[in-house]
């Protein structure tokens, strides 16, 4: 019997589904797998100044000889690389391959969204190069020069128009959730990024101006930015790893909207207690309360659409993964509208309990569901498997963990920190020598989270390098039980 | 000063229309209606509703 006679209607339509599925990866394979590859590179490069940052805080005189090395220029040297090398690069890769296979579109000009790859990466090459030789702008999350910038513009030129042609080319009907997200964040990015580095860097706004400005930027960075490409990778993974449509669209469409319209106000609950308006301050703190309408329509969602499926998270790396990430996004987020409450906030500003809201965020959240993300696309991409369980697995756990302990450390110190800070008997140098143990455990934390990316690394590379086309064998958490099909290509 | 509060004003104003144009279209064009379809819609004749799509679970389940 030919293959054509075996096809019932059904079949045909089934069919008809892989191969489109199969060309929208392919054609996404390159210009993707840039973004992807390379966004390795960075996490790698930044999880080493990281590390160097992390043991100049209890040891001063590490590395300090080297004018390059020195705490001023790695640590601003790691937020950045982190934030454009690591999160945005692979951000762009992830958002471009759900938003093709959503609008059931293949990416059309492939060559012009790998020229953009080529040239993200030169800004962020650039970028580094010019903090490290001393040329740091000196504006938090904006210290890359002004010589990164056309690299980045030119590059999210190409990209947004990419996403706009995909829109356009999807079939009629509804706009999936995910869609919305992924679309408004490559809208949303390139406007934060170049208005305020217009009016922080290149025509600076007079001073009194510039703390806002500059918090206005920061913070949306992530809930612009960060926090619609990950929930709208949230959005789609989870439902079809499982198989289970989302708990409540509704839910998410108010998560979406609320999103929109009032994130934008949050930054400036980080200039409470400084001169500035008191309005500014008061309509910032009531946005980042009215931020739990967002947090709890998606914690909701997401609970509910995995109630009953928790235990698939014993085998599918991605959703294990993603769902570490989605639980992270409302711990950051409730913890995020706490710290804008006044009197909570008089305690933990200016301490390290920030800096381990900041890591709930970007890394707990937006890092792990997009490592879960990766897991999921590269076997499409490449039509082949992840070579190895037990680099997944050690990659996993060192990430969790060192994480885990990371946030949990300097929550803890930075309380401390802040309570003897508000004491205006105690000597500074007494407080600094209170938190030196929580510094270490830091680095120690920070050093097995670093294990995680190297271990993640090899396994990219090793997929890469491996000639053979996928057998059908998946890449598990735990021992294959023996049953049918390949399933994904 | 002047140049900078006209960019940051103009800049809102776009986004404020981009984002209102937006919640409109939507309404308009029937985003807010037959929600259940809409949560459907992401799956496929050969990844339909019920079928997990990470081999590693297939293949455990």
């Amino acid at each position: 019997m030919s293959s054509e006679n075996a096809l019932k209607p059904d079949a045909a339509a089934i069919e008809e589904s892989r191969l489109q599925r199969l060309e929208i990866d392919r054609a996404a394979r390159w210009p993707v797998g840039i973004f992807l590859g390379s966004s390795l590179f960075w996490l790698l490069l930044g999880s080493a100044l990281a590390i160097a940052a992390s043991i100049k805080l209890h040891d001063p005189e590490f590395l300090a000889e080297n004018a390059w090395l020195t705490f001023g220029r790695v640590r601003p040297a790691h937020l950045n690389i982190v934030v454009y090398g690591w999160l945005s690069t692979a951000g762009i890769g992830i958002g471009l391959w759900i938003l093709s296979r959503l609008c059931r579109a293949p990416i059309r000009d492939h060559r012009s969204l790998t020229l953009a790859a080529v040239l993200w990466n030169m800004g962020n090459a650039v970028g580094t190069w010019g903090i490290l030789r001393g040329d740091s702008t000196a504006v938090e999350w904006l210290e890359y020069p002004t010589y990164a910038a056309p690299f980045l513009l030119v590059c999210f030129a190409f990209v947004t128009l990419e996403a706009v042609g995909l829109i356009r080319r999807r079939p009629p009907g509804h706009i999936y959730i995910s869609q919305w997200y992924i679309m408004a964040a490559f809208f949303w990015f390139p406007a934060l990024y170049f208005t305020a580095h217009g009016l922080l860097i290149l025509a600076p706004v007079q001073a009194p101006a510039q703390p806002p400005i500059n918090w206005w930027f920061a913070h949306n960075v992530l809930g612009l930015w960060f926090t619609p490409i990950g929930l709208g990778a949230v959005y789609y993974l989870i439902p079809k790893i499982i198989g289970r449509p989302i708990h409540s669209y509704y839910l998410s469409i108010i998560g979406f909207w609320s999103l929109a319209f009032f994130y934008a106000w949050n930054g400036m609950h980080h200039l409470i207690g400084g001169p500035f308006p008191a309005w500014l301050i008061t309509a910032s703190v009531v946005a980042s309360i009215m931020m739990f309408i967002p947090v709890i329509t998606v914690a909701i969602n997401h609970h509910f659409t995995m109630v009953g499926h928790f235990k698939k998270t014993i085998y599918s790396p991605t959703l294990r993964f993603v769902v570490f990430g989605a639980m992270c996004y409302t711990l950051a987020s409730f913890q995020g509208s706490s710290m804008a409450i006044r009197s909570l906030n008089g305690i933990t500003h200016f301490t390290h309990y920030t800096i381990a809201h900041a890591h709930l965020g970007v890394y707990g959240f937006a890092t792990m569901v997009f490592f879960g993300s990766i897991y999921y696309i590269m076997p499409r991409l490449l039509e082949r498997e992840w070579p190895s369980r037990f680099l997944i697995r050690i990659h996993f756990w060192s990430c969790a963990l060192g994480f885990i302990g990371y946030w949990s450390f300097l929550s803890w110190g930075g309380v401390l920190q802040g309570i003897e800070l508000n004491q205006k008997d105690t000597p500074f140098l007494e407080i600094v020598a209170l938190t030196m143990p929580y510094l270490k455990l830091r680095t120690i934390s920070g050093s097995l989270m670093t294990l995680g990316h190297v271990a993640f690394a090899i396994s990219f590379c090793w997929m890469i390098i491996r000639h053979r086309a996928s057998d059908g064998e998946p890449t598990l958490f735990t021992k294959r039980v023996p049953d049918p099909a390949p399933i994904h290509e | 000063m002047l140049i900078a509060v006209t960019v940051v004003l103009i800049i809102m104003l776009l986004g404020s229309i981009g984002t209102v144009f937006a919640f409109s279209w939507a309404a308009t064009h029937q985003q807010f209606e037959n929600l259940e379809s809409a949560a459907e819609s992401i799956f496929d004749a050969d990844e339909p509703i019920g079928t997990p799509t990470d081999p590693s679970i297939t293949r455990n389940s």
